[in-house]
């Protein structure tokens, strides 16, 4: 079921997610697209989340967002200094972006990050942990990512989750998707594009997510016309070989990511499932560590695995 | 005492590896799934050599027990001395690689048999003879026939049956138990009786036979084909021809609830490698362009940088449920129900090969009827000339993959 209506205000509003940022230039929404959205929005009871580009909106712009509950991601650099202060999502677009931020426990930030950099500089995490309640790490290259790097990955996981581990002791459950995710939820929870959440664009066009904004082959309807998403069913976890088999549920399982590299939706790439299984692996540890300092009291467990890519056990 | 219905060699146990050595062929057959035929996509050898090289590197990949290299077109044999040449090379690099497929491979061809008879191809025969495999395409009686099987550009329309059937008694001396592939499209219905008949009565004990899965089908199609189907359950049964021949329509597998445990998938693509002249590899053929009516062509890499195995994943993966309607998940006489991954791809609503296309239902459940008529009959049969019908050799076997 949809609960979430994801508003790309502006073609040049930044990525949050997997996908790059657009180089389209700037084309704002109609505010006229808007009001309809929002009505939509309201009558099929979803929240909205607005990516807003990095300049301040008009005014009229502010106070109709302003008339639904809603969430407001935006990108470390925008201009508008009231919006980012009170953002619910702060996107970084680099370890420079993050660090040189006024980080504040009440915002959520998204870190998007090339997977070396992410490995050569992870230390830095060690200043940021104490800072938020809540930060995203997003890998805008998995499909570089290659087998041999899967030592050095659990390894940097597993030196984060000694930070982690060191906030708890002093009483702040900081959340990093990476190693806690995994550990609160009870089943698959990621991307849901299409299922639990549906993106417009400034054209007047849904699409899955905003990686496919002005792919007019990637539409699923319009404001004008309604939402029209084709096999909906290979949306969902339950059409899906791979993943309804697998407790990777922290996994990013991006359908944009899934059909770039495997052709298919609701097939995930060899290095998307590795990835998700060296992070599920670090959450286990992470989890025993936890309990045995005895600064989370959890019934929860993650069973030992000998694999990192489900593929390979359903493929037997 | 029934006999029964072929298999394919090392069924099960073999990687079939498939060369489109041309697009062209010398025929025009009004069903032919192939809509983008032409004359200048030939094979070159430098292309079939690299190919050839990426795959035997493979063995740790490929371990199979047994491969089949098959020949395809348009008409493969129009390539004879390319073939020639990729088979001498195969042999010769398996042998000197010591590669495990030496002394279990096979060379397979479907052919029109047009060309069956000249030198190049009884030659290259002779020289392959205990490798190779042949399938002729005759489909029946030269009514039906000359129906679709007809020459490309020539005008009146002219079929193509003579040019086959002298080639029908040479096949069969040197493939005593060959097998031939029958393709049903909506014209055809009212010549499967007589068709199937004519074919048993030219020597050819294995009839494949299956209908088109494009939507090709006219209201009464499946009527039609049921009484068809019935007339011939009663020519087999009566003039015992279930002793010596065999005709897939009717096995006694089909037509059942499928085992809700059962979620194997009913096509092979993505088990199999299809290589084109460009160079690409494919799935299948069906995913080559030429192939394609609707959708791009679904290419998972080609000889120079080798297969993308995430584009491979989903065909892998790919099970009878998730791409199933619930309707067909919960349909009484699932069992046979055929698909071809290529025709679902291409009827889809999406781009993906995860929505079957169900056209062929009604045929099939035509099918369905028409067999539990001549199982009924068989077995009544036997039962009143004292032959119990467990001691009959009776096929067990499922139906065949189709294509």
């Amino acid at each position: 079921m949809l609960k979430y209506l994801i508003v790309q205000l502006d073609d040049a509003a930044p990525s949050f997610c997997h996908y790059p940022s657009s180089d389209f230039g700037s084309s704002l929404m109609d505010i006229e697209v808007l009001r309809d959205a929002l009505r939509w929005s309201m009558k099929e009871n979803l929240t909205v989340q607005f990516i807003y580009p990095d300049y301040k909106l008009p005014e009229d712009y502010l106070v109709l967002i302003d008339s639904v509950y809603h969430a407001d991601i935006v990108s470390s650099e925008n201009s508008d200094e009231a919006l980012r202060s009170e953002a619910d999502v702060i996107i970084c677009d680099s370890w420079e972006a993050l660090t040189a931020y006024p980080l504040q426990k009440k915002q959520a930030y998204v870190l998007r990050v090339r997977i070396d950099d992410f490995l050569k500089h992870s230390s830095l995490l060690k200043k940021v942990v104490p800072l938020v309640d809540r930060l995203n790490v997003v890998f805008t290259d998995v499909e570089k990512y290659d087998d041999s790097v899967n030592p050095r990955y659990a390894e940097v996981l597993k030196e984060i989750g000694h930070y982690i581990r060191e906030e708890y002791k002093r009483n702040h459950a900081v959340q990093i998707n990476l190693l806690t995710d995994r550990i609160f939820l009870d089943e698959m929870n990621n991307c849901n594009a299409g299922s639990e959440s549906v993106t417009l664009c400034p054209d007047g066009n849904f699409y899955l997510c905003p990686a496919y904004n002005k792919d007019l082959t990637r539409t699923v309807g319009n404001m004008t016309e309604g939402l029209n998403i084709r096999n909906p069913q290979l949306l969902r976890i339950n059409h899906a070989p791979i993943c309804m088999k697998c407790d990777a549920w922290q996994c990013r399982r991006c359908l944009w990511m899934n059909k770039m590299m495997t052709l298919e939706f609701n097939t995930p790439s060899h290095q998307q499932c590795v990835m998700a299984h060296i992070e599920r692996n670090a959450s286990k540890s992470l989890l025993d560590d936890l309990k045995t300092a005895g600064v989370l009291n959890t019934h929860k467990e993650i069973s030992e695995i000998d694999y990192l890519d489900p593929f390979d056990k359903i493929n037997i | 005492m029934i006999k029964d219905i072929s298999r394919s060699w090392q069924s099960g146990v073999s990687k079939t590896i498939t060369f489109i050595v041309t697009k062209d062929c010398q025929l025009a057959c009004k069903y032919c799934y192939l809509v983008g035929k032409n004359e200048k996509e030939r094979m070159q050898w430098e292309v079939a050599k690299k190919a050839i090289d990426y795959i035997l590197s493979k063995e740790d990949e490929f371990t199979q027990e047994s491969v089949i290299f098959d020949f395809i077109g348009g008409e493969p044999f129009l390539e004879i001395e390319l073939i020639d040449k990729i088979c001498d090379y195969l042999r010769t690099e398996m042998f000197r690689l010591n590669h495990h497929w030496f002394n279990s491979y096979r060379f397979s061809f479907s052919t029109n048999g047009i060309n069956y008879h000249t030198p190049q191809i009884q030659d290259f025969i002779k020289k392959n003879k205990t490798h190779v495999s042949v399938g002729i395409t005759i489909d029946g009686t030269r009514k039906k026939h000359d129906l679709n099987r007809i020459w490309k550009d020539v005008l009146p329309e002219k079929g193509s049956y003579n040019d086959v059937v002298r080639n029908i008694p040479l096949w069969l001396e040197q493939f005593p138990n060959a097998s031939t592939k029958v393709t049903i499209s909506s014209a055809d219905i009212p010549y499967i009786r007589e068709s199937v008949m004519h074919l048993f009565d030219l020597g050819i004990k294995d009839i494949h036979i299956n209908c088109v899965f494009e939507d090709v089908w006219k209201e009464n199609d499946d009527v039609l084909f049921e009484e068809q189907l019935m007339a011939l359950a009663d020519d087999i049964i009566d003039g015992e021809y279930y002793k010596d021949f065999s005709c897939s329509f009717f096995d006694e597998n089909i037509g059942k609830p499928m085992d809700s445990m059962d979620v194997r998938n009913w096509c092979g693509s993505g088990t199999m490698i299809a290589v084109d002249a460009q160079g690409f590899f494919y799935p299948c053929t069906r995913f080559a362009q030429y192939s394609l009516r609707e959708k791009p062509a679904i290419s998972i890499g080609d000889i120079n940088s080798g297969i993308d195995k995430n584009k491979l994943r989903p065909f892998l993966t790919l099970d009878r449920l998730v791409q199933s309607s619930q309707e067909c998940i919960d349909c009484a006489v699932a069992s046979g129900c055929a698909w071809c991954q290529g025709e679902n791809y291409d009827s889809a609503e999406t781009d993906t090969i995860f929505q079957r296309s169900t056209a062929i239902c009604r045929m099939h459940k035509a099918r369905v009827r028409a067999n539990n008529y001549y199982w009924n009959k068989l077995y009544r049969k036997l039962e009143s000339e004292g032959i119990p019908s467990d001691e009959g050799n009776v096929s067990k076997k499922s139906t065949h993959q189709p294509c």
